[in-house]
């Protein structure tokens, strides 16, 4: 039955070649742990989306609501508790799996020709990763919340000549406040993750094309 | 069974997957479903002292009843129509008439509820005694306790 659908498929469309492209791919010898932390960030990636959606239904971005919202969906909805303990640990497990994936390929110099634009889009998605934190801290819009993201935005108002601007667009105003938070959660739900989509395509194209580098060698003594 | 360390390996993927996605997607798809088993408790409604009622003859009692819409709370106003006739067991109709929802009310001289829309006539146990309404005046469950009169209203929900 299953057999017969595949090649069904693999007549039309050669799915049995996308599987052995995808996943059949030959890798160098000598990786080992430090190589999976790409397909951690990726798996992590899945489970923010889903649980992101899931939270996204019974979430409400305004500061009358936000906070209440937040307590019914760890009150009142059952598995409440665990879709949103996935989405906030999960969080913090992805800013340290891309951040030790950029480190990894940093310091094995993975970077290197021709990987070159697999690093810069991996770096762009290492900022994009940053933004999701600093915009999904605001959300629960408690005290933490609230003055975490004062105190990000002042940071950003630090910045030479264009930073009191940029405070002023992140926030959506002078002060902190409502549309800050409507804002916010348009960058976190809309914006960033469409942005992300992107680039991960073109990364996650850009490794089944090239492959993985060899880990690094000590040099040989002639 | 005769098992390489190939396929053992492909297994072992395939259970860890397996139960991953089990982990993730049982809480997943109980929280996508959870209006599917939302009970929500209707409360007890304190509807005023016993010993206040009239005896034989229909009165109104008004109330506030607090709804659960999500995570908010909403207060509103209600009525509804009740009789006793010893003072301990009281029957409680739902404020709107078995037609088309319209609030009726009672008539001290006809002793008769009348229903202003389309004329509608109830006896004083409800009954259809005239008029367009298909069954007899809803009741809604009621209870005496510590002198005070119990009630819970109806949900608002649509004719059908
Ligand atoms: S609504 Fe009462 S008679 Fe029609």
């Amino acid at each position: 039955m299953i057999s017969r659908l595949i090649n069904w498929l693999d007549e039309r469309i050669e799915i049995l070649n996308i599987k052995k492209t995808l996943f059949d791919r030959l890798i160098p010898k000598g990786v080992g742990w430090p190589y999976v932390l790409g397909s951690v960030s990726l798996f992590l990636f899945t489970l923010q989306v889903v649980t992101g959606i899931l939270l996204a239904m019974n979430y409400s971005p305004s500061p009358e609501h936000a906070h209440a919202s937040v307590a019914y969906i760890m009150q009142k909805i059952p598995m409440g508790k665990v879709v949103r303990g996935l989405h906030h640990w999960g969080a913090s497990f992805m800013v340290v799996a891309v951040t030790l994936h950029l480190l990894r390929t940093f310091f094995y110099g993975a970077y290197k020709y021709p990987r070159e634009l697999t690093w810069i889009t991996g770096l762009f998605i290492w900022l994009l990763v940053l933004g999701f934190g600093f915009t999904g801290y605001l959300l629960p819009w408690d005290q933490k919340a609230y003055w975490a993201t004062m105190v990000g935005t002042n940071i950003a108002s630090q910045a030479p000549l264009l930073g009191p601007a940029i405070a002023k667009v992140l926030r959506g105003g002078e002060a902190l406040g409502a549309v800050t938070l409507t804002r916010f959660y348009a960058f976190h739900v809309l914006l960033l993750p469409a942005l992300i989509v992107l680039l991960l395509a073109v990364h996650l194209c850009l490794v089944v094309r090239l492959g993985i580098s060899a880990p690094p060698e000590k040099e040989k003594k002639p | 069974m005769d098992i390489d360390r190939r396929n053992f390996l492909k297994q072992g993927i395939f259970i860890m997957g397996g139960l991953i996605t089990a982990g993730i997607g049982i809480p997943a798809t109980t929280y996508f479903l959870a209006p599917l088993w939302h009970k929500e408790e209707e409360d007890w409604i304190e509807a005023g002292t016993v010993a206040d009622f009239p005896i034989g003859e229909p009165f109104k009692i008004d109330f506030v009843q607090r709804k659960h819409d999500g995570w908010m709370t909403v207060e509103g106003r209600s009525s509804a129509w009740a009789v006793t006739s010893d003072g301990k067991q009281f029957t409680v109709f739902d404020p709107r008439c078995t037609h088309l929802g319209c609030p009726y009310r009672w008539d001290t001289e006809k002793k008769k509820f009348l229903c202003p829309c389309h004329n509608a006539v109830f006896s004083i146990t409800g009954e259809v005694l005239a008029g367009p309404p298909p069954r007899p005046l809803d009741h809604l469950p009621a209870k005496v306790a510590g002198g005070k009169l119990l009630i819970k209203p109806a949900e608002k929900k649509e004719e059908g």
